[in-house]
């Protein structure tokens, strides 16, 4: 099952590769963050103690606009967030697997 | 339980040790000794090991010679020391009592004198009684060698020491004795029977009175400590009392080095020595010199038991495959093979898209804004910069007149450098965009490039189709929204369905018919055409070629299989050839013009016009593949594009490369208005769909807006291109006022129309109105003869 896996990342993996690179040379964007199920980052564009304080700070954002959103209708499911703030904005892509963490000034 | 231990005599080797003079008859102290068991109150070891008795000085004074047998008894008194001297002197009084532990010491250390005595007394044998009088003497566990030597003045010497330092005490405890007797004798490293045999008694008779178990390493033979009571006639025996001399005990014994006076370092010696003269000299009272004693408590041990949960262990194993480096976070596998499976995961790559789209659009913000036609908000976050204070008071002052506003392009590396031939709106999906890529004019091909970009991500497109020769022009289905036709250079069509980006490849194509085009395919269109027997619309593919050739396609077994439409014949100008012999002849060459593009009618999709190399513009139908329903003459130029009017359904545009745009009117076989503005040939031409007066046009160095409600002679926009890029194509956004115009390389740049007056409504009044007061100026009617010449207007 692994090496199924991994054959079939190396398919995707240069598309994937480029589209973290289109992303990150957009306009405004500072960093992306992709971390794993356990709030573990696994790939990063920012240093080190910048990454390990956002993964840890919106981990525990996410769920808790996850639960308010299920509490509300618990059919319904988080499926983008925003915060936007004075000087960027900060944009996660949360799913059960991972979290995409993407923060954009876009007045740069 | 106390046993009482009746010495019977002395261990000869016990010098020193005080005796107890006595009987001399042994059987007579024997029996008294028994009587006394229970009175005596000297201090006796017992040594249950061995059957010899060995005493004790603990009366100190006295000594005895006398071998004593010591019997151990039971009792609940005092211990009964009754011991009998050898030397058959009378019995006195012991003067000493049972010294218990603190007085023991004092008069130990003054029995320093009783050594000389070189009493021998012989070993006492031990016997152990219990309450019932049975023997249960322990037999020994070790026979000491008979011939061993045992130094005498060790005993002395060790007694010196505990007397030294316990005179201070009122009471010792055996805590404080034991270690100290030990680590006296491990340091001096004499261990002699005597020595351990005076600790073993010290530390019993310091013992005895608390009843503490004792448990000596050695396995030498002990002493025991008889204490007999003493009686009166003990008290008045006379006791002799002999000191003797114990060998000296050397401790410590370096030998002196001598050294010569004339050796070298004889003076550093005699210097060092008178220097430890004088050390030893003030030691008394010097301050470098303190002697102290520490004493370690041994604190007791505590148990403390503590239960916690137990912990659950689990296994876990991983195979570490390969992977390559991506900057991955905590070096941990696990890290790694996650990360590859998220980013492979179709979940993933569906929320870069979206993260993608959001980044972008915040980033373009106000300009899809603009371009959606909603209001464009101020960031109130966003630092002000100089510049844009200016900028926002030169747009209020332009605002009035008509202008275009460049709001992006698009464009990509992979289209960078090619040029637009062709763009398509989507049927459905009206922010999509398919734009074809292609050089038109060149001699080399490159293959063509089809994109399909969404205006939700302006930097890269949704869709890349690789094609294999340039590609002329496209079209989207209707019916199958996601069905793209796309033209080609070499002649072939082929429909692709974009739904997905993995598996794009062409559904199908005509590059294996047989009737496929020979030349380029210059426009496609899908119709709907109602069949009669089926009464729904059935969609088919046209198309136009420059083989003369217009052809309608149906899928046939995975494949397109064409009708013939039309054959676009050469019309002769019958004029110029009627001075001549007055007949029609036909060419032997190829009588076929190529047709640069055609345009169905929007109300009646069997009717269409077609624009020739020549020049004419035929009107055609569907159901007529024979002759041209009616031909417009103006252009002399090849005619590059016809439009009809979108919300005026008798009137078409055309433009061609002879520098004019030409409005005609269905019936009229002379266009009613006719437009020129500059030099260029005119590419392409299209109506704005929203209202009806306005069109633009592209020449080959700018893009023209014309609106025939302000002005009929000269464009109200005019676009100029970027330097050294022509414009190649335009369309008009649907539902906002948005124009894309794609140039020679590769961006599809997208502007908004701006301050236009024609936004009032009935446009198509006015316009009209002006059709007809332009077509009452003409002078001829028009009539469906191809073949008549009509003059211009």
């Amino acid at each position: 099952m692994f090496l199924c896996c991994s054959l079939r990342s190396f398919g995707c993996s240069a598309e994937v590769e480029e589209t973290l690179k289109r992303i990150q040379g957009q306009k405004g964007v500072q960093g992306i963050i992709i971390v794993n199920s356990e709030g573990i980052p696994i790939k990063t564009t920012l240093d080190n103690s910048s990454t390990v304080q956002y993964a840890g700070l919106i981990h525990q954002l996410v769920m808790k606009a996850r639960s308010t959103i299920r509490d509300m209708d618990p059919q319904n499911d988080l499926t983008f967030l925003r915060v936007r703030s004075k000087k960027n904005e900060i944009m996660i892509a949360p799913d059960k697997d991972y979290f995409l963490i993407v923060i954009q000034n876009p007045s740069d | 339980m106390n046993i009482s231990v009746v010495e019977n005599t002395l261990a000869e080797h016990y010098c020193g040790y005080t005796q107890c003079s006595g009987h001399a008859e042994r059987e007579r102290e024997r029996e008294r000794e028994r009587e006394r068991a229970s009175r005596c109150h000297g201090n006796l070891v017992a040594n249950p090991y061995t059957n010899t008795a060995t005493m004790s000085t603990s009366v100190a004074k006295l000594e005895k010679k006398k071998r004593r047998e010591l019997v151990l008894r039971p009792s609940s008194g005092a211990i009964n020391v009754s011991v009998s001297g050898l030397h058959g002197s009378t019995r006195r009084p012991n003067s000493v009592v049972a010294s218990y532990s603190g007085r023991y010491f004092s008069v130990i250390g003054g029995s320093k004198m009783l050594e000389k005595s070189a009493i021998q007394a012989p070993r006492q044998a031990v016997r152990v009684f219990d309450e019932g009088n049975n023997d249960v003497t322990p037999r020994p566990l070790y026979q000491v060698a008979p011939g061993a030597v045992q130094a005498k003045a060790s005993w002395f010497f060790v007694e010196e020491i505990p007397g030294g330092s316990a005179s201070d005490q009122t009471s010792t405890t055996g805590g404080l004795i034991m270690p100290f007797f030990r680590s006296v004798l491990g340091s001096s490293r004499i261990s002699t029977q005597s020595t351990i045999e005076s600790m073993n008694e010290e530390i019993e008779n310091t013992f005895s009175k608390q009843d503490m178990p004792i448990n000596l390493p050695d396995v030498q033979k002990k002493r025991e400590i008889v204490k007999e009571q003493v009686t009166e006639e003990m008290l008045k025996d006379i006791i002799d009392v002999y000191l003797s001399e114990t060998s000296t005990i050397s401790l410590l014994d370096i030998p002196n080095t001598f050294v010569s006076a004339d050796a070298d370092d004889a003076k550093a010696i005699i210097e060092r020595n008178s220097q430890y003269a004088e050390v030893c000299r003030n030691r008394m009272g010097s301050h470098k010199y303190v002697d102290h004693s520490v004493q370690t408590v041994n604190g007791a041990a505590k148990n403390k038991q503590v239960q916690s949960d137990s912990i659950t262990m689990v296994d876990a194993a991983t195979a570490a495959s390969s992977l390559k480096d991506m900057g991955v976070f905590g070096s941990s596998l696990n890290a790694e093979s996650d990360l590859q499976l998220i980013l492979s995961s179709e979940k993933f790559q569906h929320c870069f898209l979206v993260m993608e789209r959001s980044i972008l659009r915040n980033a373009f913000q106000p300009k899809l804004a603009a371009y959606r036609q909603l209001p464009v908000l101020e960031d109130p976050d966003s630092p002000v910069r100089p510049g844009t204070v200016e900028q926002r008071k030169e747009d209020i002052e332009n605002s009035r007149s008509p202008a275009l506003k460049c709001l992006w392009a698009f464009s990509c590396e992979l289209s960078r450098g090619r040029s637009v031939s062709s763009m398509a709106w989507n049927k459905k999906n009206l922010d999509l965009l398919a734009v074809g890529y292609g050089e038109l004019h060149s001699s080399n091909q490159k293959p063509g490039l089809v994109c399909c970009w969404s205006f939700k991500n302006l930097m890269w497109p949704e869709r890349v189709i690789h094609c294999d020769s340039a590609v002329t022009s496209l079209d989207f289905s209707s019916n199958n929204p996601s069905q793209l036709a796309v033209g080609m250079h070499d002649g072939t069509i082929a429909v692709y369905n974009v739904q997905s980006q993995i598996n794009i490849s062409h559904v199908i194509s005509s590059s294996k018919c047989p009737d496929k085009h020979l030349g380029p395919v210059w426009q496609l269109r899908w119709t709907q055409t109602e069949l009669s027997l089926i009464e729904e619309q059935v969609e088919s593919l046209s198309s136009v070629s420059a083989d003369g050739r217009i052809c309608k396609w149906f899928v046939f077994i995975s494949d397109l299989n064409c009708t013939e439409l039309m054959k676009l014949e050469r019309v002769h100008n019958k004029k110029k050839k009627a001075g001549g012999n007055g007949t029609e002849k036909k060419s032997v060459l190829s009588e076929l013009t190529p047709g640069l593009c055609f345009d169905f009618h929007p109300l009646d999709s069997g009717l269409y016009l077609v624009g020739t190399w020549e020049g004419l513009i035929h009107k055609c139908s569907c159901s007529n593949s024979q002759q041209f329903l009616q031909t417009y003459r103006k252009h002399f130029c090849p005619v590059n594009c016809i439009a009809w009017c979108p919300l005026s359904p008798e009137l078409f545009l055309s433009c061609s490369s002879d520098w004019t745009i030409q409005l005609w009117k269905q019936d009229h076989c002379s266009p009613v208005l006719g437009f020129s503005s500059t030099q260029g040939a005119v590419y392409d031409i299209k109506w704005c769909p929203k209202w009806a007066t306005v069109f633009g046009a592209i020449k080959e160095g700018q893009l023209e807006i014309w609106d025939l409600s302000a002005n009929i002679l000269d464009p109200v926009i005019v676009q100029p291109a970027a330097p050294g890029v022509t414009m190649k194509s335009l369309l008009f956004h649907t539902q906002s006022d948005c124009i894309l115009v794609g140039d020679s390389a590769g961006h599809v740049t997208v502007y908004q129309l701006k301050n236009l007056r024609a936004r009032e409504s009935n446009q198509v009044n006015i316009l009209e109105g002006l059709i007809s007061s332009a077509a009452s100026r003409q002078f001829c009617k028009t009539q469906p003869d191809k073949n008549r010449s009509i003059p211009t207007a």
